[in-house]
């Protein structure tokens, strides 16, 4: 039976993953020489070093030679996820100062210009807003406009009768949008969306809320994604009931944005974490 | 356009989606019109029932609008039934990866009657000329 290599090479879009996993022989170490021209092959490099506590010398020499070969393409090579053990290993044998180092992929990303650092900055929060703009006027009619920006503290809480959760998720970063309504702005918004008259919150226009969520969230998602952010796919949830507060589940800041609308009030809030 | 008589699948796991477009294609003129949950119960449908317009959403579990797309382009029975996703996302790989499986139209959310009306005109369009080639 052949054995399972103690190395994965993972290409991406613009990079390459480099794991090396269990131990590191000598001869699975010819191998991964063998692979140095295939991995240096024109794109960014990140060797993850998880679990690895020292790397033979053999196998830094075919590290190295990855590196040479990647400087005269101008790309970089990264060490990713390099435990305290490994890094004296490296300065004890004088590597500390040849190789470049990152936490983990996300920042490897950012270093070799493949991704832009994720902060709830405008960029980020723009798109979400306008498309909230947007989708209440196209499929609702109701034009809204969109308040100052808060940053929601650990005390503050947002009260509303329907709110509609969907997860942000991409390779390097997480979060949640969450857009709540009181009962009066839902039913309205609804109404509107389905040209009857709604007076109470049933099932039968519950996951309105849930439409709406999921046509904001995939509308600021075509923007972002263009910016390289990598969000993925993800199917919204509904929370009802009189008068509930959701918390993130991120420990990242959370951004608050009330919204007026010819519907009534409502917020959206975004929340992001590494 | 598609006659007013052509039986019509509408296909989303959200009510209230399901409810705005079948009430658009009430406006629209068409009174046949069915509704299923997700990709699976539409499949069921499909293969039970003589379509001859799919409008169904991407993004659902189980079976998304697009295995669904592949599983009727697959069967001959129903490889030229037109069919028209709808979708809050369009990125452009996932709009080409929708052309290259068949669909004849492709809406993005939020839409409004006129420009749902619109797409339906061009997929009927496009359906004529592939059954005519």
């Amino acid at each position: 039976m052949k054995e399972a290599l103690p190395f994965i090479i993972e290409k991406h879009e613009g990079y390459t993953v480099v794991s090396l996993r269990g131990e590191l022989d000598y001869h699975s170490g010819k191998t991964f020489d063998e692979h140095v021209d295939e991995i240096a092959a024109g794109v960014h490099v990140m060797v993850d070093c998880e679990g690895q506590a020292h790397i033979p010398k053999d196998w830094l020499r075919s590290v190295l030679r990855i590196q040479l070969t990647l400087k005269k393409d101008q790309k970089c090579m990264r060490l990713i996820k390099v435990s305290s053990a490994l890094m004296n290993y490296l300065k004890k044998e004088g590597f500390d100062t040849t190789f470049k180092f990152a936490k983990d992929l996300r920042e490897a990303k950012v270093d070799a210009g493949l991704a832009t650092k994720r902060t709830l900055d405008t960029e980020f929060i723009n798109p979400f807003l306008t498309a909230t703009l947007h989708v209440l006027k196209v499929q609702a009619q109701i034009d809204a406009r969109a308040g100052q920006v808060q940053i929601k503290k650990a005390s503050d809480s947002i009260f509303g009768d329907v709110s509609g959760v969907i997860g942000i998720v991409s390779e390097s970063f997480h979060g949640s949008v969450v857009i709540t309504f009181p009962e009066a702005t839902f039913l309205k918004i609804v109404s509107n969306m389905l040209g009857e008259t709604y007076t109470e919150i049933s099932k039968d226009i519950l996951d309105g809320a849930g439409e709406l969520t999921n046509m904001i969230f995939g509308q600021a998602k075509i923007v972002l994604n263009e910016k390289g952010y990598g969000i993925q796919t993800a199917i919204p949830s509904v929370v009802s009931g009189k008068n509930h507060s959701l918390s993130a589940m991120t420990k990242g800041p959370v951004v608050v944005v009330p919204f007026e609308s010819q519907a009534g009030n409502f917020f959206v809030e975004i929340c992001l974490s590494d | 356009m598609f006659d007013v008589k052509t039986k019509v699948l509408v296909v989303d796991d959200m009510l209230t989606m399901r409810k705005i477009v079948t009430k658009i294609m009430r406006e629209l003129g068409f009174t046949d019109i069915h509704e299923a949950l997700d990709g699976e119960e539409a499949w069921a449908k499909v293969q039970a029932g003589n379509y001859g317009l799919i409008i169904s959403d991407w993004n659902m579990p189980k079976c998304t609008g697009l295995d669904f797309l592949k599983k009727v382009r697959a069967d001959e029975k129903y490889a030229k039934t037109p069919f028209v996703l709808v979708t809050a996302e369009a990125e452009s790989h996932q709009v080409a990866e929708a052309i290259k499986s068949g669909v004849d139209q492709y809406v993005v959310k939020p839409f409004s009657r006129d420009s749902l009306k619109m797409k339906l005109e061009s997929a009927h369009k496009k359906c004529a000329t592939r059954i005519s080639a």
